[in-house]
């Protein structure tokens, strides 16, 4: 396979094709236009459909139906978009229908900027509309990863019948890397999604359907939830994801370093940066990446936790006022110090920045 | 001499048929049936029953079905409908409604291969009626969900079913767009003035002066603005679409807007257009009208803010 330069947008426009999306339902937003500005050109070559709908409610209400009838499809849009489709992701995460969300996150709150920021953590990962349902958040941290990610988030959304959100930041939608695609240009998955047994459409004698999230009756109400619950408990147990990045030898078995970061998307990628920097000062720290950020990994967490040498710290480190950081404390449960840095606004912290707090933490001289 | 069947046990006891007939031939029973109704029963002398079937077209609750006097019948119940009885208050139209829409798509052959988006409001539990595949959306954004619905599956014949709050207040945007866009669907827009299942509420479609709960002295156009005729509205969109406005105030009205939609259905499925079919329907509860009142407020006070008829027809047609 050969390697292409790609703006990162566009590069999530082509691997939700790949993947064997041919709807697409969308609101110009900055920083995430370039993916329907991709997807209207791409995707009458692949016999798609594309739609600019009038509003993101729109965008994620269309992406209802086409998913209630048995079609891959996907809607994306940046941090105030997101917000307009609350209503609409809980609709459908009640109705079980497989669907993919980008959100390409930009500074908030309010109409906030457009800058990068991390900081609707809290919106993705504690399903942002009303009602006890969850989605599946999965956070990539280069172009490439994002690439690999739209394909899993698709695979996901349909084995589990819950809508899947593929959370990157302005940076990762914004910046050109080369990336290289699975699969053909033009052998493309059908995009059914095998909703035999459930996706509405021409009968052809069966029985009727019907997608619907109204249940009148407190117990059958309770029932439905009862079963999602057990649904997300399925999800929590098969398919976290993590990586563990710069220790020395088998981390998992015992130890190799005394900070251990935890970050994700792109502020993991420059913690790595600055872990990188300051080990070649002897400094032993390593990072945790949440790569699904729900499920949230606490179990792998705790156990990079539990290697840490000594009484060593935990240092959260987020483009936000500190929203994962809960995450991070329950999964230590008051087993470790927790430092937290963070920024907002837009404003993207350095890895020499991230690497005076490493050296802070650490006690160690300022280089 | 003709031959009607009342369903007792499905009988509201909203006396429409009662009025409906040209003969005087029903009449209400001394007794209540299961459900606590004071159901109707046919009273008359069965020679004087034609089978004209206007008794039935006036029931809300698929309670009636005729025979012309060669035995013939004149007037089945549709397979488009489950026989489920409906949560609708008695004398309410939306029953009437439901069933003209679901006869059109029975006449047209489209049963099986339709996609019915319920919306909220009254007709919530559409789904549980129509007996095709159905969506239960969110409120007002039934069209969005139609146009995702249909985009993917364009053998499909996909409508939505919605209420003047749902579609002329929340779901405003949704159902401006789905229009402008052309979008394949068929819209059946249910507009009784009021916000019915919360109470009572005044809507975008409260005709002035008329007093709901949240107007109590009656609409101040001052305050609330006019009365929103959505069929016009749309209508002045620059897209190819048919609009019409038809009436379930009584049996003959009811025969006139059973074809608008028949209408509507066939540009759908011919592809032609977006179509959109308002029809003007009673609220006796809220209204605090009795059934047969509630069919005079709309003839005396609806029609006049609300002109009944073909309002807009793609130009090939026309």
């Amino acid at each position: 396979m050969t390697k292409v330069l790609m703006k990162g947008n566009e590069a999530l426009g082509e691997a939700a094709v790949r993947a064997g999306c041919r709807h697409f339902f969308g609101y110009p937003i900055t920083p995430q236009t370039e993916i329907p500005e991709y997807l209207v050109k791409r995707l009458p070559q692949v016999g798609g459909v594309f739609v600019q709908a009038e509003s993101e409610v729109a965008s994620i209400n269309m992406v209802m139906g086409a998913a209630g009838m048995g079609i891959r499809c996907m809607t994306s849009s940046s941090s105030p978009g997101i917000s307009l489709m609350a209503e609409g992701v809980s609709y459908i995460a009640a109705c079980e229908l497989p669907c993919v969300i980008i959100n390409m996150m930009r500074a908030g709150p309010g109409l906030g900027g457009i800058l990068p920021a991390q900081s609707d953590y809290f919106q993705a990962t504690r399903g942002h509309g009303h009602g006890d349902y969850q989605v599946i958040v999965l956070a990539p941290s280069s172009v490439q990863e994002a690439v690999d990610l739209m394909t899993l988030a698709f695979e996901l959304a349909e084995t589990y019948r819950n809508p899947v959100m593929v959370c990157a930041d302005g940076m990762i939608g914004q910046m050109m890397e080369p990336v290289e695609f699975a699969g053909e240009p033009d052998a493309l998955p059908p995009n059914e999604m095998g909703g035999d047994d459930w996706a509405l459409g021409v009968r052809e004698g069966r029985k009727r359907r019907i997608v619907n999230s109204l249940y009148l009756s407190p117990d059958e109400l309770n029932e439905h939830n009862l079963k999602l619950k057990a649904k997300y408990d399925d999800i929590a147990a098969k398919e976290t994801r993590h990586e563990l990045y710069g220790p020395e030898g088998d981390a998992e078995g015992g130890g190799g370093y005394d900070l251990l970061l935890v970050a994700f998307g792109t502020m993991a990628r420059i913690c790595k940066t600055a872990i990188d920097d300051v080990r070649a000062e002897g400094l032993r720290a390593a990072l945790f990446r949440p790569i699904t950020l729900n499920p949230f990994p606490f179990a792998d967490l705790r156990r990079a936790m539990d290697a840490i040498e000594g009484d060593g710290a935990v240092f959260d480190v987020e483009m936000s006022m500190g929203q994962m950081v809960y995450d991070v404390k329950l999964a230590a449960e008051g087993t470790r110090r927790i430092e937290f840095h963070g920024t907002a606004g837009g404003v993207v912290p350095s890895p020499d920045e991230v690497a005076q707090k490493i050296r802070e933490i650490l006690g160690a001289a300022p280089a | 001499m003709g031959d009607i069947h009342i369903a007792e046990e499905r009988c509201k006891g909203c006396g429409l048929c009662i009025d409906a007939c040209p003969r005087g031939l029903i009449s209400f029973a001394e007794d209540l049936n299961e459900k606590g109704y004071t159901y109707v029963e046919f009273t008359g002398d069965l020679e004087q029953c034609t089978g004209c079937t206007l008794c039935a077209t006036a029931c809300p609750d698929q309670g009636i079905e005729v025979w012309n006097k060669r035995g013939k019948q004149t007037f089945e119940n549709t397979t488009g409908l489950t026989e489920r009885m409906s949560h609708y208050c008695p004398g309410c139209t939306h029953g009437i409604i439901h069933r003209i829409t679901a006869e059109c798509l029975q006449e047209l052959g489209l049963l099986d291969r339709t996609v019915g988006v319920a919306p909220v409001g009254c007709s919530v539990l559409a789904y549980e009626y129509f007996n095709v595949d159905m969506f239960e959306a969110a409120h007002g954004r039934a069209p969005a969900v139609a146009t995702g619905a249909k985009r993917a599956r364009p053998e499909c014949i996909v409508f939505t079913y919605q209420g003047d709050g749902d579609l002329c207040s929340i779901g405003g945007n949704e159902i401006l767009h789905a229009a402008n866009r052309g979008e394949k669907i068929t819209v059946i827009f249910v507009n009784n003035a009021i916000y019915g299942m919360t109470g009572g509420q005044m809507a975008p479609t409260t005709l002035p002066g008329q007093r709901t709960s949240t107007s109590p002295d009656g609409r101040d156009i001052e305050a609330t603005g006019h009365p929103i005729n959505m069929a016009e509205l749309l209508a002045t969109l620059s897209t190819p679409a048919y609009i019409a406005r038809g009436s379930s105030h009584d049996p003959q009205h009811v025969l006139k807007t059973k074809k608008m939609i028949k209408k509507a259905f066939e540009h759908q499925a011919s592809g032609t257009c977006f179509s959109f079919v308002e029809v003007l329907s009673t609220c006796p509860t809220n209204w605090g009208l009795a059934p047969q009142e509630s069919g005079d407020w709309v003839r005396d006070h609806m029609i006049p803010q609300y002109p009944l008829g073909v309002i807009k027809q793609p130009e090939s047609v026309s």
